[in-house]
This record gives structure tokens, C-alpha cells and sequence, in this order.
């Protein structure tokens, strides 16, 4: 049994994980409890985001202490987190794929190790970065450039059309989380296309086919799951991203957008605008109602992360990272 | 004794001498003689300005203290003096009852009188100055008055060519005290503001389609300036700012029914008429002031301070700190006022603030 201090050592060790997951629910739950108690389901379908009167002196509402007036609604920042994170995506799969194919079968050995690490070198630049070039840059591009065009060309679809604003908005946010999430996809499925079995190469180029359709038909379907798991990571990197989407939303309050120029407002981005406000409130109610934002962005990226568990579970992945 | 060889004899002598130096240099940090003090003034995108202007004139004569400013916005300064991560908070906004009642040792002290502006982007028609009223600006910020030709405006500036546009309301994100003072104007001037909006750093702003939120007062004149037939709050220290920017700069409405432009005189001729109402612990609103002359947003500039600071030398370096500060001849002279468009605190406010800063220990 010499093992065996190893083998507890090791389950002390690995248990670590789960259990910080667990703490931190925990210490959400706890932490957010009497604003869970206050606000009830209608926190999730109320769009109105009202602290109350902070220079009234609070009362007694549904059981707890709040200012007068405090009515707390997240509509407007669940949708804006899902389509910020939805549109991004939706930019940056097909790119990266591109990307990833590209690198894997594209290129020779020299030139593939050299752009392989530039594309990995973006996933390390900080989102600060993005955001400060996204408020400085893109922001004033898509007002007087990208904004026009598109409204030019798919004017036709109410979701592009309407008045474009000043650049800070939807397009704006999903374009920089685009860009934040291409390195992350196409890093972890060029890996994956990388490590395709010859054997599987080799047997449909001797069936035939043409190089676009060995990697169509017998490499992107082996890696499919792999695809799938890198969506995910991509989109996990979406859905909790703040900075760079604070400095180029525009901060809506208490209205949906209209368009895809329209300002908007996500969770994460939303807490850190909020926060100091909240602190305002000497009731603690607002802080507690920002904690209960977290919590349930936390049960979001939870939930998505089951759903692709579930997705990539009928499918054979290959075994990479 | 046999000569130890170790098997790395470079590397073991780069480490040694680096632990050396670290514990070496840790002992020697402090000098024995006067010690530096540091003092966190945290805040008031509004008050930014002046702090950074106090700041090399302050250490040129007190060179043992080292003051670092933020502009944070003066939520951040009231939340920040009260759990005692900085010094000094400043705010535009005085700390609520609640709020004193919960902390009964923080004080609220006025270092100058600020004002603020309410300023707008119209193509061909920033050098104007049109204007505007406590109900109008409420209709525009409430999504009641869409257009800026609409009936009210055009009422209040006729024969302006106002365009056929959709305005742009932008506030701010932040818990800003520059909120607290337009909204407050709002709210005495509006009655429907005040029972459905009310004041506050930050409150529930009506949904106006395409509204945005700016981060501080730079965030403010930029947000106006890059979006055409949009118009927002900024406070008067950023009126270089705004110059610069070519953007229009709205007279307001003030209690008398005339319509006044922030200058050293009609700021002074609305603290006077509210500055004898100041209590001892000086939280009031200066706010839609009596009088044919006033201009209906100035408030106080507040340096939130804790009484009991961490020992008597960090009590003793803040106390000197905001003396010079309320001092006609040093802080308060027109030197230093005149570049951010301030006001000195009038002579029985300026004693008032005395009382407090004496308390700080």
C-alpha cells in the first residue's frame, strides 16, 4: 500500500477544482441572498433598473430593508450579454475555422510555426488592449464607414437599419469580442487538425478525393467535437468579458436595442459601471443585487458549458487538449 | 575544514548577493529622518481638475508629502473616504442621512463652489447659446421631448433655426456627483422628475432609445462631441475642454424665470443667497437658487474625510492638506480658481469648513 498517501494526496489535490466552483456558488448564493429574497423571479423579466431614492431613508419592503423605489430588472442585460456573445460568434466561427485549416493544411512547416504563435500571441493580448483600440479606432470607423455601408447594402432588414449613432453600441461590442475570440478557436481546433490521424488523410486522398475535400469531408467531421469544445471556450470568454465591451457598449439603461448600432449594456460590463453606485446604497441591497447578476452569469456559462458536454458527447472527439 | 565546492558557483553567488540586496534595501527604505507621507484624494471627475492644479503648489512647500489624485467620480470618493482606502473622497455630492447616520464619523467639508454646464452638439448651432429649462431638459432626458425643434424648445428660442433631429441624451455611467447636481436641478424644477426620477449619483434614467452613457467628465465632452444632436452635463472645469470641442453651451432657467450662463458672477449671486442656510455640518444643496441673477447648478465641492484618521501624523498631514486648500491666499485664491472657472468659498462657509477640519485627529 505505498501508494496510498500518493493517491490521497493526488484526490486532495484534483478535489481542489470542484470545490472552488462550489465555494464560489456558495459564496454567491450566501452573499446575494436577501437580494435573491427581494427581487423574486422578476428580477430575470423586469427591464427597469432603479436603485430607489438613495436620499430618502429606506423602508421595509418584501421582507427587507430597501430604498424607496428600488426595483431591480435584468432583461435588457441578459439580452444584451446573449446577443452580443450570439452575433460574436457567429463572426468569428467561420473565421477561425478558415484560420484553423489554413494553418494546418495551408502552409509549409516553417511558415506554420511562425503565424501559428502570432495567432496565439492574440489570445495573450489584454482585453483592455482591445478595448481601448475598439473606443479609439472602431468606434468612430463604424459611425462613418461600416455603419453607412451596412446600412446601404442590408438596409432592407429593419435589423440594420434605423439611425446609426455614434459607433458606440451592439456592432461595436460583437465586432471586439470577434476579434477576442478568433485566437481562442482557431489555436484550439488548428491543434485538433494537427493531430488527425494519417491514416485518415491518407485513405481519402487515395479514394480520390481533392485536397479541399480531404479536409470537408474526413478531417473537419473527426474534429467536430473538438469544434464544438472551442465554441464553447469562445463563447465562455464572451459571455463574462468586461472591460473591452464597458469601453465600447455605450451603456444603455432600461431600454432593448432597436438595431445592431444601438447602444447596449451586458452583465459583466454592467456590474463594473454599477458597482460604485451600488456602494451608494446604505441598505446594501444594490451591491447585493449585483452580486446577484454574477451569480446568475455564472449559472449562464454553467448551463452553456452542459449543453456543449452534452453536444459533444455523441460525437468521437479527437483526444487533444 | 575541506573546501565545499558548490556544483554551481555563479549562480549561487547571483542568488546570494540578490537576497542581500532585497534584505538590505528593505531595512534601509525608511530614512530615519522626516517620513514621507502619503496622502489618497479619490473622486470627483469635477474636482479633478482643481486637485491637479493643488497638487505641485502643495509638495512645493510641504515637500515631505506626496498627494496622489484620481478621478474616479464621487461615488467612488464617498464609498472609498468611508471604508478608509483613501484620505481624502471628493465629491459634488453631500453624503445622504442614511448615509451619516451609518458612518457618523465621516465629514462633508465644501473646499470651493463648482457649477456645471449643460452642453449640446447641434451642427451650426454651438456658437448660439440656446435656451433652456429645468422641464425641458427633464422632457428631453424622459424621452417626452424627441426632436430638438419640438414645441417646448422652439418656444423658449424662437426665431432659432432648430433642425427636424432626434436628440441624444447622454448621462453618465458612473456614480457621479455631476448627476447628483443635474438631477437634483431636475427634480426642484420638475415636479414630475421628482416624484417618478428623483436625484441621486445615479439613478434610473428613463429609456430614450439610443441614449448613451459616458464614463467621467472626459467621457462626457467626448461622447458629445463625436455624437452629432446630442447634448449632456459637464462640469465647468472641463469648460476648456469643451471650448475646445466646439460645443454649444445651453443658459439654463433659474428660479426667476431668466435664463443665466455659469460666470464668476452669477455663481457667486446664487451662493449667496443659499450659503447663509448652510448648516454646521454644511450638507445643502446650492441647487435652482433664488434670485434674478443666480445660476441655477453650483454646488459645493465636498472632501469626504473620516475624523479619525490612521495616526496623528496622517491626521495632522490632512488637516494642513485642506486648510491651505480653503485658504483665500493659498487654495482658495483666484490663481488657482480661475483656471477650472470655480468660486472661493464665501468667508462664513470658509469658517464653517475651519470647525471641521479641526475635528480630524
Amino acid at each position: 500500500m505505498k501508494l496510498r498517501p500518493f493517491r490521497i494526496a493526488l484526490v486532495l489535490i484534483t478535489s481542489l477544482i470542484p470545490l472552488a466552483l462550489i465555494a464560489i456558488l456558495v459564496f454567491l448564493g450566501q452573499y446575494s441572498w436577501s437580494a435573491i429574497t427581494f427581487n423574486g423571479w422578476h428580477f430575470l423579466y423586469g427591464h427597469i433598473w432603479n436603485l430607489g431614492n438613495l436620499y430618502a431613508d429606506p423602508i421595509m419592503q418584501r421582507g427587507q430593508l430597501a430604498p424607496i423605489g428600488a426595483n431591480y430588472g435584468i432583461l435588457v442585460f441578459i439580452v444584451g450579454t446573449l446577443l452580443t456573445s450570439a452575433i460574436a460568434l457567429l463572426l468569428a466561427v467561420p473565421i477561425s475555422i478558415g484560420v484553423a485549416v489554413f494553418l494546418a493544411e495551408g502552409l509549409g512547416s516553417n511558415l506554420r510555426t511562425i503565424l501559428s504563435f502570432v495567432v496565439e500571441l492574440l489570445a495573450a493580448v489584454p482585453s483592455v488592449v482591445y478595448g481601448l483600440w475598439g473606443y479609439a479606432v472602431l468606434t468612430p470607423l463604424i459611425a462613418h464607414s461600416i455603419g453607412p455601408d451596412l446600412r446601404s447594402t442590408l438596409g432592407f432588414l429593419p435589423f440594420f437599419a434605423g439611425p446609426i449613432g455614434s459607433g458606440y453600441g451592439l456592432l461595436a461590442a460583437s465586432l471586439v469580442l470577434a476579434l477576442m475570440v478568433v485566437p481562442i478557436i482557431a489555436a484550439t481546433v488548428r491543434d485538433a487538425l494537427s493531430q488527425v490521424p494519417l491514416e485518415t488523410k491518407e485513405a481519402a486522398y487515395a479514394l480520390g478525393a481533392t485536397h479541399f475535400e480531404v479536409v470537408r469531408r474526413a478531417m473537419l467531421p473527426t474534429v467536430r467535437g473538438n469544434i464544438i469544445g472551442a465554441c464553447i471556450l469562445g463563447l465562455g470568454r464572451a459571455l463574462g468579458e468586461t472591460m473591452a465591451v464597458l469601453m465600447v457598449s455605450g451603456g444603455a439603461l432600461n431600454y432593448f436595442p432597436g438595431n445592431i448600432y444601438s447602444p447596449i449594456s451586458t452583465m459583466a460590463s454592467f456590474i463594473v459601471s454599477q458597482l460604485d453606485s451600488a456602494m451608494q446604497d446604505p441598505t446594501g441591497m444594490a451591491v447585493r443585487s449585483l452580486a446577484e447578476i454574477a451569480l446568475i452569469l455564472f449559472i449562464i456559462a454553467v448551463i452553456t458549458n452542459i449543453i456543449a458536454r452534452l453536444l459533444t458527447g455523441t460525437s468521437r472527439n479527437v483526444s487533444s487538449v | 575544514m575541506s573546501k565545499q565546492k558548490t556544483a554551481y558557483p555563479v549562480r549561487t553567488a547571483l542568488v546570494a548577493s540578490a537576497l542581500t540586496l532585497a534584505v538590505a534595501g528593505s531595512f534601509g527604505a525608511a530614512p530615519a529622518s522626516a517620513r514621507t507621507i502619503n496622502i489618497m484624494e479619490t473622486g470627483s471627475s469635477l474636482l479633478y481638475p482643481l486637485f491637479n492644479i493643488w497638487v505641485p503648489a502643495y509638495t512645493h512647500s510641504h515637500p515631505n508629502v506626496r498627494i496622489n489624485t484620481q478621478s474616479t467620480g464621487s461615488g467612488t470618493g464617498i464609498s472609498e473616504a468611508v471604508s478608509g482606502i483613501a484620505q481624502i473622497g471628493a465629491s459634488d455630492a453631500y453624503m445622504s442621512n442614511t448615509q451619516i447616520r451609518q458612518n457618523p464619523n465621516i465629514l462633508n467639508i465644501p473646499l470651493a463652489i463648482s457649477a456645471q454646464t449643460v452642453n449640446y452638439n447641434i451642427p451650426g448651432l454651438n456658437d448660439l447659446h440656446l435656451k433652456l429649462s429645468g422641464p425641458v431638459l427633464a422632457g428631453i432626458y424622459d424621452n417626452q421631448i424627441q426632436y430638438w425643434n419640438a414645441p417646448a424648445i422652439q418656444h423658449l428660442n424662437p426665431g432659432v433655426p432648430l433642425p427636424h433631429h432626434r436628440i441624444t441624451p447622454i448621462h453618465r455611467t458612473d456614480g457621479s456627483g455631476d448627476t447628483f447636481i443635474f438631477t437634483q436641478y431636475l427634480s426642484f424644477s420638475t415636479p414630475y422628475w421628482n416624484s417618478h426620477v428623483a436625484y441621486g449619483t445615479t439613478v434610473s434614467w428613463p429609456a430614450v432609445p439610443g441614449s448613451l452613457g459616458a464614463l467621467g467628465n472626459p467621457g462626457m465632452v467626448q461622447s458629445v462631441a463625436q455624437t452629432p444632436y446630442s447634448i449632456a452635463y459637464i462640469g465647468v472645469s472641463f469648460a476648456n475642454e469643451v471650448k475646445d470641442a466646439h460645443l454649444g453651451t445651453a443658459r439654463l432657467e433659474n428660479r426667476a424665470g431668466h435664463f443665466m450662463l455659469p460666470t464668476k458672477a452669477t455663481i457667486m449671486a446664487a451662493a449667496a443667497r443659499l450659503g447663509s442656510k448652510t448648516p454646521a455640518d454644511e450638507r445643502i444643496s446650492l441647487i435652482f437658487a433664488p434670485g434674478a441673477h443666480s445660476y441655477p447648478i453650483i454646488n459645493y465641492e465636498y472632501a469626504i474625510v473620516s475624523d479619525h484618521q490612521k495616526d496623528a501624523e496622517m491626521g495632522t498631514a490632512v488637516r494642513e492638506l485642506l486648510t491651505w486648500t480653503i485658504n483665500r491666499h493659498e487654495g482658495n485664491a483666484e490663481r488657482y480658481l480661475r483656471q477650472v472657472h470655480f468660486v472661493a468659498l464665501p468667508a462664513r462657509i470658509s469658517a464653517l469648513s475651519r470647525k471641521q477640519i479641526a475635528k480630524i485627529r
